[in-house]
């Protein structure tokens, strides 16, 4: 009798230790971080281990946004400050990767990925965390702040100094600074042990691994209408970042202007509603969906291939799509009766 | 067996469903949304109609629900873009006022998407 009692003890304490050991499950958090609302998903076995993941990851994220935020005394004002006065800069070794990273995306772009501009989104009124309705800057403003035609290629960069040789050089990293911040979330996640995870700041986002046995999810956002207009699942590490005409704007006079500047024109970019990318590095993604959506229907093809971009879904004002061949491959369209247009030269 | 064995076994049988709903199943019914007032949370049902005045970093947002859907009807930024976004019903669709730092997101059983690009 007592051997029986006991097997039956020992199978029920088997039993209890199995099922304390929690199955891997999503922990999300939310932070207000990087100017926009920053959710992470961590698909992980340990609640508090993904917790304490996260929380380095903030403490990361808000780093960056001191660093590099464009329009409060900042490190990086000091240096549009110095630049303006003809000054050479001292810089760290991150800030030296920061700049190469994004120098390098500008000159593969032709300069459509332009983060020197930043005096131009300033007379637009972008320089906010919220800008009210109003007029846009006069046509004689941007005509002058074209004329100076900043760009990277001013921009002269070693290991320990940054300098420029033209004074309109105002740097303003709207366009890479969240691609550059996800991947260094993504980074800290690896080093702190997490495997899968999503990290997703006001839309663009990089996954790594899974969400158990599945791929993890997408929906991109239809342009125009409530819902999403296609899904995608990850192959692992991937980030998967849209420019869209719809993320930051302003009315005025019936008519609405957005927040993704044409270098060329000094205006809003007017020729697609939205472009996904797909690429494995964010800051990638970041700078190429912004220098495609500027490029529009007919160029971006091209810029694509220069950049290194192989996965592209460009919305068109008349809502067609146009993709390349690997993208289309990937992606599932969630609406019918759509014109698609699969362009086949690709990198 | 003794009648104690059957009465181990039987146990065992009853508590087998219990730890299976409670350790795999999640315990969330229904529609439901989030809402984040800086870094609280705080879960609503979408179930019953009601408006919620919610303190944020720069005065109140005025939150409705209704039919199942969420929205914000008023907010103290300049921009109005979370008033913009319209009502919300899809789990996963979510407005956010950043002004203010308060967002709302739209909670399902099941949601097709686990993350939303745009």
């Amino acid at each position: 009798m007592k051997p029986r009692w006991l097997s039956l003890l020992l199978i029920a304490t088997l039993s209890f230790t199995a099922c304390s050991e929690a199955p891997p499950q999503v922990h999300k958090a939310k932070l207000f971080t990087l100017g926009t609302l920053v959710d992470i998903s961590v698909f992980h076995q340990e609640k508090a281990a993904a917790l304490q993941a996260v929380t380095i990851v903030e403490t990361e994220l808000e780093t960056i946004n001191r660093q590099w935020h464009a329009w409060r005394d900042s490190p990086l004002t000091q240096i549009n400050q110095q630049l303006a006065q003809g000054k050479t800069v001292t810089i760290d070794s991150t800030s030296h990767h920061f700049l190469q990273q994004a120098q390098t995306l500008a000159a593969n772009s032709d300069q459509l990925f332009n983060p020197t501009i930043g005096s131009l989104i300033e007379q637009w009124g972008f320089h906010s965390d919220d800008r009210p309705d109003g007029a846009p800057p006069s046509k004689d403003r941007i005509d002058t702040a074209l004329k100076q035609v900043p760009s990277m290629a001013n921009i002269t960069l070693t290991t320990t100094t940054l300098a420029s040789n033209n004074p309109a050089v105002q740097f303003d990293f709207g366009a890479f600074g969240k691609g550059y911040a996800i991947d260094r979330a993504v980074e800290t996640l690896k080093l702190a042990g997490i495997k899968n995870a999503i990290v997703n700041a006001g839309g663009d986002l990089r996954t790594i691994g899974s969400k158990g046995d599945r791929p993890w999810r997408i929906g991109i956002r239809h342009p125009t209408a409530a819902g999403v207009i296609a899904s995608i699942e990850t192959d692992g590490d991937e980030s998967v970042f849209t420019s869209g005409n719809y993320e930051r704007f302003f009315d005025f006079d019936g008519s609405r202007y957005h927040h993704i500047i044409d270098p060329r024109s000094g205006y809003p970019a007017n020729d697609a509603l939205s472009v996904t990318v797909i690429h494995h590095n964010a800051a990638t993604a970041d700078a190429a969906a912004t220098a495609l959506f500027i490029a529009g229907t007919t160029q971006w093809p091209q810029i694509a291939k220069q950049m290194g971009i192989d996965k592209v879904m460009l919305i068109g004002n008349d809502l067609t799509i146009y993709m390349t061949q690997k993208m289309a491959q990937r992606i599932h369209l969630e609406i019918d009766n759509t014109q698609i247009k699969i362009i086949g030269d690709e990198t | 067996m003794t009648c104690a064995d059957y009465c181990a076994v039987l146990f065992a049988a009853l508590l087998l469903p219990y730890l299976y709903i409670s350790q795999w199943t999640g315990d969330e019914a229904g529609i439901s949304a989030t809402i984040m007032n800086g870094n609280a949370i705080t879960e609503v049902s979408l179930a019953h109609d009601h408006t919620l005045e919610v303190d944020g970093a720069r005065g109140t947002s005025i939150i409705n629900i209704e039919d199942g859907k969420i929205r914000f009807a008023a907010s103290p930024c300049l921009g109005k873009q979370c008033i913009h976004s319209g009502w919300l019903e899809h789990a996963g669709e979510f407005a956010a006022c950043l002004p203010n730092r308060i967002s709302v997101a739209v909670l399902g059983d099941e949601p097709r998407f686990d993350s939303i690009n745009f």
